[in-house]
């Protein structure tokens, strides 16, 4: 017999790290060179499989990055089971952007929310300027879950999607249920690296 | 059949060429008479008697005609004026918050339309927002107000030149008739923006405010959809904050926005929040028997992407009479209500 999960995900990060195109590369496996930018914030959903005929449908809320915008976030994150917090890995400014965010969820989400950190435009290495070492460092302190992706050439973004999806308490339908979840000592998932035990899962890159 | 539809089409072109008259005449005037264009372009104005009618709706034109060259070449030294003294230093004298957001934000401005991906319009775009910006430190530039300035370039623009406006390259242009298109639109843009202004200042009262009535209002006008929304979770806040933020321009094509904003103008400088709401309410409205049968995730997704891609003027008029039906019931009351 398939189960059937939903979880809510919330999108965050700074104006145009690429949290859209994030987005549309995961639901519709598409990518734009110039989209208009998100206003408020915009909804889609997309299902993913695991193993055991388990399949996670994801309602994502992608919010619009500018600072004043950031009084409507607490709207999307308040009943989120999960976050992507995305920066660009050749602007700096915007891992400290993401530092921030995932500070207010920190303080202000549900305390059981799965918090995943994403460098997108991993196509443009020659212009890198966040090493994956810092990034990862700050992930592993924070027990969040890390992963580079680029949304232009599509490299990432399902594995992160996915890792969130095998991270997520899939025991206890409906899974807005038991706010009180903490799992403080939660340790860091590499998703660029092959998680041990996991070696027969090919999402797991 | 075929002799009544004839005799439609003939009495349509009569009921035009009556109208374009009409503009002739009041446009025409030595001293405009505002009452008189008002009346007129409520119903929407021809294309080549937008740019002129716009600017003097505005405010911008002055109705004497004996005033208007010598207005015009001032506010455009201004605006030139202007450029130069934000632009005085190089990249790093400008403000940084503020122009790395108009930087990233013009390239995907209207993206796929030429117009907007010319080199020479974005340069224009950019000068326009940042002074802009500049000038009004409690807002700075805030996403959507990019949106707001294309139609005015838009319409300004096709006083110049004979093709689609969105298919021109601005490079082609002498540089004098760019600069007036370009202050043209600055200081028009300028006009609309102060009746919002507290759409975009932190926390963006305005439009907190205006959802607010909104929901008010549709809950009165239509109670099984109100309580539908409801019943689904469904909160304005999640679809309305783009209508109030970037006035329905996300919604529907610049064409419509173009001929809506000729009744807006007309309804005066608070047309752009007071009257705005009522049409975001009537257009909501619009949808409501498909919108109850849908649950949350069909109704967001429904009102994301409205299927308006077919409307025309027709369209839009119908929208604005029952926006307009909307004010005269509604306006007093809400008014009375909160106490104002």
């Amino acid at each position: 017999m398939s189960k059937q999960f939903q979880f809510k995900l919330v999108l965050l990060g700074e104006s145009a790290v690429g949290k859209s195109s994030l987005v549309l590369r995961f639901v519709k496996d598409q990518f734009d060179d110039y989209r208009e930018s998100t206003i408020g914030a915009a909804f889609l959903t997309q299902t993913v499989t695991l193993e055991h005929n388990t399949s996670v449908k994801f309602e994502i809320w992608d919010t619009a990055g500018q600072e004043r915008y950031k009084s409507l976030a607490p709207m999307y994150y308040r009943n989120a089971n999960c976050a992507v917090v995305v920066y660009d890995i050749t602007q700096p400014a915007s891992l400290e952007k993401a530092r921030t965010w995932i500070r207010e969820l920190q303080r202000q989400a549900d305390p059981s929310i799965v918090i995943a950190l994403c460098g997108n435009k991993g196509d443009l290495e020659a212009r890198r300027q966040v090493s994956q070492e810092e990034a990862k460092k700050y992930a592993d302190e924070e027990g969040l879950m890390w992963g580079e992706t680029s949304a232009k050439s599509g490299d990432g973004v399902s594995d992160i999607f996915m890792a969130i999806a095998k991270k997520l308490p899939l025991t206890a339908p409906p899974p807005r249920a038991g706010a009180s979840r903490n799992t403080p000592g939660r340790p860091a998932v590499d998703l660029n690296k092959q998680a041990a035990g996991d070696s027969n899962d090919p999402c797991a890159c | 059949e075929d002799a009544q539809k004839s005799e439609k089409l003939i009495r349509e072109k009569s009921i035009r060429t009556n109208r374009r008259n009409k503009f002739v005449d009041c446009l025409g005037a030595q001293d405009v008479n505002i009452t008189e264009l008002r009346k007129l372009a409520w119903a929407g104005i021809p294309e080549d008697f937008r740019p002129m009618a716009w600017q003097l709706l505005l405010g911008y034109l002055p109705l004497p005609t004996p005033l208007r060259t010598s207005t015009l070449a001032r506010k455009r030294q201004e605006y030139l004026s202007l450029v130069e003294v934000a632009f005085a230093r190089d990249r790093e004298g400008l403000d940084q918050q503020i122009w790395h957001q108009i930087e990233i934000d013009v390239p995907r401005t209207r993206p796929g339309v030429r117009l907007w991906m010319h080199a020479s319009t974005q340069r224009s775009l950019e000068r326009i927002l940042y002074v802009w910006a500049i000038r009004h430190p409690a807002s700075g530039y805030v996403q959507g107000i990019n949106d707001l300035a294309t139609p005015f370039f838009q319409v300004f623009l096709s006083a110049y030149i004979d093709i689609n406006p969105e298919d021109f390259d601005t490079g082609l242009l002498p540089k004098h008739v760019l600069d007036a298109i370009e202050a043209d639109s600055f200081w028009c843009l300028s006009r609309l923006l102060d009746g919002i202004q507290d759409n975009y200042i932190f926390a963006q009262p305005g439009i907190q405010r205006s959802i607010r009535r909104m929901t008010e209002l549709v809950a009165r006008i239509d109670p099984a959809l109100s309580s539908h929304l409801e019943a689904q979770n469904v909160e304005f806040m999640q679809f309305a904050f783009r209508w109030m933020n970037c006035l329905l321009m996300r919604e529907i094509s610049v064409q419509n926005t173009i001929r809506m904003w000729d009744t807006y103008l007309v309804e005066g400088p608070d047309a752009f929040s007071q009257f705005h709401l009522y049409v975001c309410s009537a257009f909501l409205v619009k949808w409501s028997d498909k919108l109850r049968t849908m649950d949350f995730q069909g109704i967001i997704m429904f009102l994301q992407s409205l299927p308006t891609q077919g409307w025309g003027d027709h369209e839009i008029e119908m929208l604005l009479s029952e926006a307009f039906v909307l004010n005269s019931i509604w306006h007093n009351a809400q008014s009375h209500f909160n106490g104002k």
